[in-house]
């Protein structure tokens, strides 16, 4: 069994950035460098099988991306709507660690 | 019961004693006082057209908290389906009564105090979202009509509510009970209030804490004692009682008919009260209504507008400049301006979202868009029709005199266009389009759901330059390049 087939697998879906309010590469280049510090989760493309957290990253509040079959390709999902994050309000600068807290959680919660 | 019939509108508002003044005259009964008979005429359209076959699809909803059919003006929506009927329902609307049919205000001010309760009750744990959710469940199966009442007289606008030298010229608090608060101030310029069943008062601006008494939102019936009616005058409203022709819109006059409510010391029920000194929500209520009542005036305004561009078009051919092709390119022109005001409303409804109520608000940049483009647009709509309808507009002889047996046959001669339509349908026309276009009627457009420098602030606080300068220094290549991310 390889290494990466260890780590669970996280996706990230955008809604397509038509007019975004906030910078989403930015949270993905984050989730991108904490999961190289932390080993325990790997970003795959959504098309992959047992994909444990979908963090779908929309620029606005209408949340394009958020629907139910990009929710149904994951066990868990995670959604970014401008400056929101599962509904709660977060202010851009604050964005990137909060979905990294969030999907911290997820990754420890017992399964 | 449910849905309503107009007519059982008009019998449910001569049930009810408001206390109305008009002219230096106590109104005993809105219904059947000829200055008032426009204005409950188009809210009762908005009864019957609910349950018209043609306009029910629009008109009407299924009530996410009985699952019971009700008027979509007591619907929370709930999707952006929702959000879509609304501006097509206004606009239908709009065409039918080519005038302010009123019960959009309230509609909006159960939206917006829907969402803001909820959000209110899980930061405070009060129980303000279970008061609204019942209110709402009796205006559902009653089918009434609530005004919506948010601005305030302001007296020196440089003040805050609290630093006013009068404290009343904010609505605010003045004693706490066991049973209730009560409430002095009062609501200017409040649409459709004489012929309501009751209105949702709401806060006008945002708060600091030491204006936490005048955060203050709340619902009474039209007649609770201590609640004033005072109603404002319109452009020619005298002709609603001694005229016909020379009122133009016949039936239903030219705006929704506004009134100063005054609040004497009124009680109100705690089971009635939606918030009370949480001040840091005052904000997030005012620009949700400002919102969904912006995203309003691209159906309504754009209805009123399909009937100024036929009666302009009308009168044109009655004048014979139809076929001119500058007459012609102006009425195109009016077609551009009406559709663009649409696209705004259909778009910021599309691009509305969901709150953690579980009730969707239209997208309040393109709602500010939409209700700022209004206040030029439906000016440039109606000088265009004044520009073609020419200066007869400001000049036509009186119906009176147009009936009056020794001048009525030079009237009847002289107001003719081309020859074989009759004076009548051009006197007709250019009354109709004198009351759209010249007086009351404009400045609801500019000031109706907020001036436009409100409309500026929302849109500035919303607009990001940042990201905009971020995009500009991109494709300029100055500073760091981000990359797409593969």
């Amino acid at each position: 069994m390889s290494e990466d087939s260890r780590k669970v697998k996280v996706s990230l879906k955008y809604c397509g950035s038509c007019n975004p309010y906030v910078d989403l590469t930015r949270i993905a280049r984050h989730l991108a460098a904490v999961a190289r510090e932390r080993g325990d989760f790997q970003l795959v493309p959504l098309s992959e099988d047992d994909v444990e957290v979908v963090v779908i990253l929309c620029g606005c509040p209408r949340a394009c991306g958020n629907k139910e079959e990009v929710r149904a390709r994951a066990r868990q999902s995670l959604v970014v709507a401008g400056e929101s994050l599962d509904g709660r309000a977060v202010p851009e600068a604050l964005l990137s660690s909060a979905v990294e807290q969030e999907l911290s959680k997820y990754l420890t919660a017992e399964p | 019961m449910s849905m309503m019939t107009g007519k059982e509108y008009r019998e449910s508002l001569r049930k009810l004693k408001p206390e109305i003044y008009y002219m230096g005259e106590k109104i005993e009964s809105v219904v059947d006082h000829l200055a008032f008979v426009p204005h409950v005429n188009a809210a009762a359209l908005t009864y019957d057209m609910a349950l018209a076959p043609e306009f029910e699809e629009l008109l009407s909803a299924t009530s996410h908290l009985t699952g019971e059919k009700v008027n979509r003006y007591t619907h929370i929506h709930h999707s952006h389906d929702d959000l879509v009927k609304k501006v097509k329902m206004l606009r239908a609307l709009g065409q039918q009564t080519g005038s302010c049919f009123q019960r959009c205000v309230g509609h909006d001010g159960l939206n917006s105090v829907y969402s803001v309760t909820y959000e209110i009750d899980q930061k405070m744990g009060t129980d303000y979202h279970k008061r609204l959710v019942s209110l709402l469940k009796e205006v559902q199966s009653k089918d009434l009509m609530i005004s919506g009442a948010m601005t305030d007289v302001k007296g020196d606008r440089r003040l805050s509510p609290s630093q006013q030298k009068d404290p009343d010229l904010y609505v605010h608090v003045v004693e706490k009970r066991e049973d209730g608060i009560v409430v002095s101030g009062a609501k200017a310029h409040i649409t459709g209030a004489v012929n309501s069943h009751g209105h949702l008062v709401m806060p006008t601006a945002a708060m600091k804490a030491e204006d936490a008494d005048y955060a203050v939102c709340f619902y009474v019936p039209v007649d609770a004692p201590g609640v004033i009616h005072i109603f404002g005058r319109q452009t020619n409203d005298t002709r609603k009682c001694n005229c016909f022709l020379d009122q133009g819109n016949v039936d239903y006059g030219i705006v929704g008919g506004e009134a100063l409510i005054v609040f004497d010391k009124t009680f109100v029920p705690w089971e009635h009260v939606f918030m009370c000194g949480e001040y840091e929500f005052a904000y997030e209520l005012v620009e949700r209504f400002a919102t969904a009542h912006r995203q309003n005036y691209g159906g309504c305004k754009t209805g009123l507008a399909d009937a100024l561009i036929g009666a302009t078009y009308g009168l044109a051919q009655v004048q014979g400049t139809d076929r001119a092709s500058h007459i012609r390119d102006k009425l195109v022109e009016m077609v551009h301006l009406t559709e663009t005001l649409y696209c705004c409303s259909i778009a910021c409804s599309c691009q509305g979202y969901a709150l953690p109520a579980g009730s969707y608000m239209a997208d309040p940049l393109l709602a500010n868009i939409t209700k700022l483009n209004v206040t030029r647009h439906i000016y440039e709509i109606a000088r265009l029709a004044q520009d073609i309808s020419g200066g007869v507009l400001a000049t036509a002889p009186s119906e009176a005199d147009w009936k009056d047996p020794q001048v009525g046959k030079y009237v009847d001669k002289y107001m003719k266009g081309v020859a074989d339509v009759p004076a009548e349908t051009r006197m007709r026309l250019i009354r109709l389009l004198e009351g759209m276009t010249c007086g009351t009627a404009l400045v609801e457009s500019m000031h109706g759901a907020g001036s436009p420098q409100a409309q500026r602030i929302m849109i500035e606080r919303r607009a990001n330059f940042e990201r905009k300068k971020r995009l500009a220094e991109k494709l300029a290549k100055i500073g760091e390049q981000p990359l797409l991310v593969c």
